[in-house]
């Protein structure tokens, strides 16, 4: 092959995303009115189930939903933990539960041969299970543990006050204190079980090419969990806003959380507030990174995000940076505010955006895996997957005027909260 | 099975493509054969801060982010003791955006004096944030140089101290790009839905002029067998005392590295191995407990790591874990255990080998260690290990004379 010369200067030719296409998983409501949904079509023999249960860290009592979370499959009428985990090693099963303020959601991996037999595992050991007094004394005594070391680092210490600021007065501002752990009680831990799983079972994701007759038995056992799960409470924003810092002695990094109640994907914004917040904060060339990483070199790292819940959004900034420069950040922070509101984000750097923005939901949106928990994100909210139809009309729609307007109206230093501790 | 095609320019640039048909998006990967242990002893944390700079624009084009980002992708890099991979995630269809800019900086970076201050001042907040202002984070900068004393294990990725990033000259980084990034010196790894025939022409296209040059040789001490146990005690800011017990163990191609990984699995289970049941559950030493193997291409080390309940001690700890890991040296693990053990791996590399990036990151790696179809014989080197095998080995591993014993003491309030 002959050696074309070129000219390196010279970008090759960009080729837009023109369509990218969205796929609904296949639904089965089970006999407690919970959805039940399948993905197949996989390239391999991998396989998981998702269960989702409200019982969320902000139903109760926080401490209790973790313990609960924890202790799941750890002992019942027929196996001990040891067992409970033997069983599963024989099938070569892994499981997580991961807990939010509104949901715990339990996920078991296996190869799709052996889906079902790790799921009857986990089935039976949940129904039948007794938390045993053993178990129960050891996950309180390691979750003090590192809760004592989660304590020190100040970007649990900022988060977490960024987090009771924000959300005051709404059953999301409560929190685990260390003092708690000396309280845990196994019976609360029974009675959460009982009330907010076996009767809390909101729905259930799945993917793996197991066969419809597998499917159907999947039904069976899950046709067993009973639901009354009661309607949220409607949410109130009541923050307080402001600023506030927390002395840590010794420390030589600061972390710093800035935000604002915000709106989830219901609102008409959000779309074009996505744009705004990924030149604010969310990409690696965004303006925070630009300037307080790349420009100044205070931080290892700097974002902006939305946090989105069933029923509100809000919107973070965070990072890390030396003490010496906290203010400096501050001021560079509310300077990258000022400019959005005062100056028109230039052609090429929203088109850069826009190009940005759809590439990673055309990756969001690869295999059935991503595009289930695409579907999952609408879903929650109680959209379908016309959402992202119309999240690409109105990121292609959006102009620089329309940002420049969300700023003015969503980035106002003086309306901040704003935490740092360190 | 992961299939894949292999070719190489005259410049020694090793190319490797795997076809995947079922995605719109492409990988582009870049490892270069160049890690912490490369470094002179004097000026440590190069290959990290090196990585970095590589964002900073390369000799035709001012910066590498943005024509990625507008072309739809993302792209990002780390560094170990061993390599320095970069990475670039982009939709198929232009693929050559990010060939077009990973060539242009394998050819020569810009090299300006801005970006050496600010990435030095990054990467020291770095540093800060990961080792210095957590608890227990500064542990590894203990433990190396216990646990190597000749091999540059001895030092992290992120640099002895912060002085030598803070000391790093333009001359010192020009000197280290020369050295180190040229095409004998790289392996690329594409994957995504396209030809071969195409992917051929493509990569000529790019880095077909990019010079080549003779790979320098690497010539690492060894680090020889530890006669005795060495240990070290550290008083740090903490909640609670904590311990490593690391020993000595083989390369990442030995059969060491597989028994060794089969032994950690089965001591660290989180419920039913030996450390949770014995030490954890039933004389309430620990309140966490674990074991791993670092996997580096040169010897590794196997890791026992936990933190001591409060009102036990250290000592007491240390008495017990001895008489635990004889265990392994008396009694053999049962057949099935190790089919478990076995089956877990198995289950656990189908979901990671799903990732497009996982399998252009893994091939890298192999064609590194000697070629990448290695990367289809792990899982039968790991059905071919006996019990027998493993027991003897852990009389070789668990000897207390080739432990690293670092521990690290709760300051009283």
């Amino acid at each position: 092959m002959t050696q074309v010369q070129f000219d390196r200067h010279i970008a090759p030719a960009l080729h837009p995303i023109d369509h990218i296409s969205f796929v609904a998983p296949q639904r089965q409501l089970l006999n407690n009115g919970a959805p039940l949904y399948w993905r197949s079509g996989l390239q391999n023999d991998t396989s998981k189930i998702e269960l989702h249960f409200a019982a969320g860290s902000a139903i109760s009592n926080p401490l209790t939903a973790s313990l609960c979370a924890g202790l799941l499959i750890n002992g019942s009428n027929k196996k001990t933990a040891k067992q409970i985990q033997k069983a599963l090693d024989a099938v070569g099963a892994y499981y997580d539960v991961s807990l939010s303020q509104e949901t715990a959601v339990v996920t078991l991996y296996a190869l799709k041969h052996q889906l079902y037999n790790a799921y009857l595992i986990f089935h039976e050991n949940l129904f039948g299970a007794l938390f045993p007094f053993k178990e129960v004394k050891e996950l309180v005594h390691t979750r003090r543990q590192k809760f004592m070391v989660q304590e020190q680092k100040v970007s649990f210490i900022a988060q977490r006050c960024f987090q009771r600021s924000l959300l005051a007065e709404t059953v999301y501002a409560k929190q685990i204190q260390l003092s708690d752990f000396d309280l845990a009680d196994r019976s609360d831990i029974q009675a959460f079980h009982a009330k907010h799983y076996l009767k809390g079972l909101k729905k259930v994701f799945l993917v793996g090419d197991i066969t419809e007759d597998t499917l159907q038995t999947f039904v069976h056992l899950l046709n067993q969990y009973q639901s009354e799960i009661p309607k949220q409470a409607t949410f109130n924003w009541n923050p307080e806003l402001g600023a506030t810092h927390i002395e840590q002695e010794g420390a030589i990094q600061s972390a710093i959380r800035i935000g604002r109640p915000l709106f989830n994907k219901t609102h008409p914004d959000f779309c074009a507030f996505i744009v705004l917040n990924t030149i604010l904060g969310d990409y690696f060339g965004s303006r925070l990174m630009s300037n307080i990483r790349e420009d100044k070199g205070y931080t290892y790292g700097i974002g902006s995000h939305i946090v989105e819940s069933n029923q509100f959004g809000y919107l973070v900034i965070g990072t890390e940076v030396g003490t010496q420069t906290r203010e400096a950040t501050f001021r560079e922070v509310q300077h990258e505010f000022e400019r959005l509101k005062n100056e028109q984000i230039p052609a090429e750097e929203l088109s850069l955006v826009k190009s940005y923005l759809m590439g990673q939901l055309l990756k969001s949106a690869d295999g059935p895996y991503a595009m289930l928990e695409l579907f999952a994100h609408v879903e929650s909210l109680g959209l379908d997957l016309s959402y992202y139809d119309q999240y690409i009309a109105e990121i292609k729609a959006v102009d620089a005027p329309k940002l420049q307007e969300l700023a003015k109206r969503y980035l106002n230093w003086e309306e901040m909260l704003i935490i740092s501790a360190g | 099975m992961i299939a894949f095609e292999r070719f190489t320019l005259a410049n020694g640039l090793r190319v490797l493509f795997h076809k995947e048909p079922s995605t719109p998006m492409a990988v582009v990967n870049v490892l270069y054969d160049v890690g912490a242990r490369d470094e002179n002893p004097k000026q440590t944390g190069f290959a990290h801060l090196f990585e970095h700079l590589m964002f900073g624009g390369s000799v035709h084009i001012p910066d590498f982010d943005a024509p990625l980002q507008a072309a739809g992708g993302q792209s990002n890099a780390f560094t170990s003791n061993d390599i320095t991979n970069y990475y670039d995630v982009l939709p198929a269809q232009n693929l050559d955006t990010a060939l077009w800019l990973e060539s242009d900086r394998m050819l020569s970076l810009a090299f300006t004096p801005k970006s050496l201050e600010v990435q030095r001042q990054v990467v020291i907040e770095e540093f800060k944030q990961r080792y210095l202002n957590q608890p227990y984070g500064d542990a590894w900068l203990h433990l190396r140089p216990l646990a190597y004393q000749k091999h540059p294990y001895r030092w992290a990725t992120i640099g002895k101290n912060i002085k030598h990033i803070a000391d790093a000259t333009m001359d010192d980084v020009r000197a280290f790009f020369k050295k180190h990034y040229h095409p004998g010196n790289a392996i690329l790894c594409i994957v995504g839905n396209f030809e071969l025939a195409e992917i051929k022409e493509k990569v000529q296209y790019f880095f077909g002029d990019i010079p080549s040059q003779v790979k320098s040789e690497r010539k690492l001490p060894e680090e020889p067998i530890q006669k005795r146990l060495r240990q070290k005690t550290i008083v740090s800011k903490v909640p609670a005392d904590s311990f490593y017990y690391a020993f000595q163990m083989g390369k990442r191609l030995d059969q060491d590295y597989y028994l060794a990984d089969l032994l950690s699995d089965h001591l660290g289970n989180e419920k039913t191995g030996l450390l949770f049941t014995e030490l954890q559950r039933k004389r309430r030493l620990v309140s966490e407990i674990t074991a791993y193997i670092t996997g580096s291409l040169d010897n590794g080390l196997f890791v026992i790591t936990g933190k001591i309940n409060p009102n036990r001690s250290l000592a007491e700890l240390d008495e017990a874990i001895w008489p635990l890991l004889d265990h392994y040296i008396s009694k053999r693990m049962s057949k099935n255990a190790l089919k478990e053990l076995i089956l877990k791996l198995q289950t656990a590399k189908a979901f990671q080998d799903q990732g497009l990036l996982n399998r252009a990151m893994n091939l890298c790696f192999f064609e590194l260690l000697g070629a990448a179809e290695l990367i289809n014989e792990e899982s039968k080197r790991f059905e071919k290990i006996t019990t027998a095998e493993l027991q003897i080995y852990a009389q070789q591993l668990f000897d207390k004379n080739r432990c690293a014993l670092l521990q690290i003491q709760a300051q009283k309030p």
